[in-house]
């Protein structure tokens, strides 16, 4: 039964891809994949790294799979890439932008050289557009305040983000994404729980696998709060209770996350996850990441245990203030917060709309 | 004598009762199976969330109660007195290493790495006052522990590995032997404390726990602590875990880095005086 779902969606992803479908051996097919309590066996090291653009890009506007060559390709540009990467020590601190933006070269980014497993164009699946539906109001305020602190000395730990302070990791979510570096995460179950650890910060959640109810609303986490059960051959999470502070490309607190996790074959786990979050989003949007199967470890990340990075942020904003008493500085900002919107901007637009609906 | 034979009354009412629920004799008991739980995989089961109860966390070594450093915090402040979990009472230092440990002691909070939110190591994860969460594998177990939302694999299917680096909460190889779980504990980094009153190791610290499970409720822990560089004998420490049982009971977030941040940066926080550039 099993079987025959897996190699019917297979041969189905196959067909649409366009590509020759090699099909399990058998014996690989039949591996029974369950826990020694009967349920799915979903565990191993998982990597997520991955070279498939979170969004679709606008070149593939009007495709939604890639073709072999195109896979092939995509990789061998980004193993040349990675061959070629600067593997010499850091040069001295010139306080240039790139400087600012990352305190190491890129020998310590990986985000891997494969593409997804599944060849889409986007890891976003639904809006069939593949792309994450628009920001509202709210969500685009939210990012405007924070840039706006971000972007001054900090007077306190508080006025950095979240993982610059260690309290939650920049890609461990939850929904877990493939970011700079660490995209691993081990998974352990026991009976009536999943654990997954991921190696970003030892963010990590021990979810109950027999269903039950969110803590109360009041009741606000860094990671969400998140209540499993079984459904078939996946596991469905359900979570909720985030904190305001936790931010998925501009969701909110009441952000609802629900997530799915199913095994593909040995070496391949899928993970799916729908984003509801209306005070957020224009729309739901859902996204399809394959994990690769690996034998490396996930280690220990004592992020806070050595973040000297704090204190020199600090001892430098109160040098900064010594010498130039009362001067607004915003090159802290990073390159990619740059983007986020400003209030005036947000403010002056809102003043537009609002003097174009008064001529109507 | 009476409460056995009490206890002889009680077993026999119990298998009546059963035998009439049943409406068919009960299955001859299986010895070893009863008493110890099992998992699935047919190994002393260890998974659930437990916590030690006592003041181990504030001092492994017998101790009277004492102020607390917070004046504010009054009463409930204070550090209570416990008789110590050491067997055979006293820490066996190196006479260099108590002249150290007292002068943690005197600087305790400036000094205790637990204040700073930093991770417990083993043993002190075990028995700090928060609960922690064995999440039982076939090939690794996780545990969680509350404090700072820290964890740590126990690794069965790798005999013989050492660590490829230190960590905080070290390298640590399971096994099990009968109704125990024997985790050996190496590579762990010397900042970490056994507990609040300056007790200490080296980088040489070798740990090995062993949990014995001792009822339903009730698992032993045991650590025998081995450190020739700071002790001149290895020696141990033994407590019971409890289960947590009430309705709901969870591992919850405790990301103490927030909470603790005043504490480790507090000196380089801006004042008003700052802000407004009058500095």
């Amino acid at each position: 039964m099993r079987l025959n779902t897996h190699f019917g969606a297979a041969l189905a992803a196959a067909i649409t891809a366009g590509v020759a479908l090699v099909p399990a051996t058998a014996d690989e097919a039949a591996e029974p994949m369950q826990t020694s309590w009967g349920v799915p066996d979903l565990q191993g090291n998982w990597d997520f790294r991955t070279i498939t653009p979170f969004q679709r890009p606008e070149s593939l506007a009007d495709r939604e799979f890639l073709t072999a060559e195109e896979v092939a390709e995509w990789e061998a540009r980004a193993a040349d890439s990675k061959a070629e990467r600067d593997i010499t020590p850091s040069p001295e601190a010139d306080a240039s932008q790139g400087d600012l933006d990352v305190g190491y070269n890129s020998f310590f980014i990986d985000t891997g050289t494969q593409t997804s497993p599944h060849m889409r164009t986007s890891l976003v699946v639904d809006p069939p557009n593949g792309r994450v539906p628009a920001n509202t109001t709210g969500a685009l305020w939210r990012m405007a305040e924070n840039r706006e602190t971000w972007s001054r000395s900090p007077r306190t730990p508080a006025d950095r983000p979240p993982a610059t302070r260690c309290l939650i990791g920049f890609n461990a979510g939850p929904p877990m994404v493939s970011s700079a570096y660490n995209n691993m995460m081990k998974l352990v179950q026991g009976p009536g729980y999943v654990a997954i650890l991921n190696e970003m910060v030892n963010d990590h959640r021990i979810i109950p696998t027999g269903g039950g109810e969110a803590a109360p609303a009041h009741m606000r986490f860094w990671q969400g709060d998140s209540v499993g059960r079984w459904e078939g051959d996946k596991l469905v999470v359900e979570t909720t209770n985030f904190r305001p502070e936790t931010n998925f490309r501009g969701s909110g607190e009441n952000m609802h996350l629900t997530e799915k996790f199913s095994r593909v074959d040995a070496d391949t786990l899928r993970y799916e996850y729908t984003v509801n979050d209306p005070e957020s989003f224009e729309a739901p949007f859902s996204v399809i990441h394959d994990m690769r199967r690996t034998d490396d470890d996930v280690y220990e990340y004592a992020c806070h245990e050595g973040n000297v990075a704090m204190h020199l942020m600090l001892s430098g904003a109160r040098e900064q203030e010594r010498e130039n008493p009362g001067a607004v500085d915003d090159t802290w900002l990073p390159t990619w917060f740059k983007g986020l919107p400003k209030k005036e901007d947000l403010l002056a637009a809102a003043a537009e709309e609002g003097s174009a609906g008064e001529g109507e | 004598m009476r409460l056995n034979r009490l206890l002889t009354v009680a077993a026999a009412a119990a298998w009546l009762l059963a035998a009439m629920a049943c409406q068919s004799p009960p299955p001859a008991p299986d010895k070893a199976s009863d008493a110890v739980p099992l998992t699935p995989d047919g190994v002393v089961d260890v998974g659930g969330i437990w916590q030690a109860l006592g003041t181990a966390h504030w001092n492994l070594e017998a101790h009277a109660a004492s102020a607390g450093p917070v004046p504010a915090l009054g009463a409930l402040g204070a550090i209570p007195a416990g008789m110590g979990v050491v067997v055979g009472g006293t820490i066996p230092y190196q006479p260099w290493a108590v002249e150290e440990r007292d002068a943690n002691a005197a600087d305790w909070v400036a000094r205790d790495p637990a204040v700073k939110c930093f991770m417990p190591g083993i043993p002190r994860a075990a028995y700090m006052p928060f609960p922690f969460q064995i999440v039982q594998g076939k090939d690794s177990i996780f545990v969680a522990y509350e404090f700072t939302s820290s964890t740590r694999i126990i690794h069965l299917d790798r005999p013989g590995t050492e660590a490829p680096l230190p960590s905080w909460m070290g390298y640590s190889l399971g096994h099990y032997e009968g109704a125990s779980l024997v985790v050996d504990v190496t590579a762990q980094v010397p900042d970490t404390w056994f507990d609040s009153a300056g007790n200490f190791h080296s980088d040489e610290l070798r740990v090995t726990e062993r949990y014995t499970r001792v009822g339903p409720n009730l698992m032993q822990y045991e650590a025998t602590i081995d450190d020739p560089k700071v002790f001149t004998e290895p020696w141990s420490i033994a407590m019971p875990l409890y289960r947590r049982q009430e309705d709901g009971a969870r591992l919850l977030e405790f990301k103490c880095v927030e909470f603790a941040e005043e504490a480790v940066y507090g000196h380089l926080y801006a004042t008003d005086e700052d802000e407004a550039g009058d500095g």
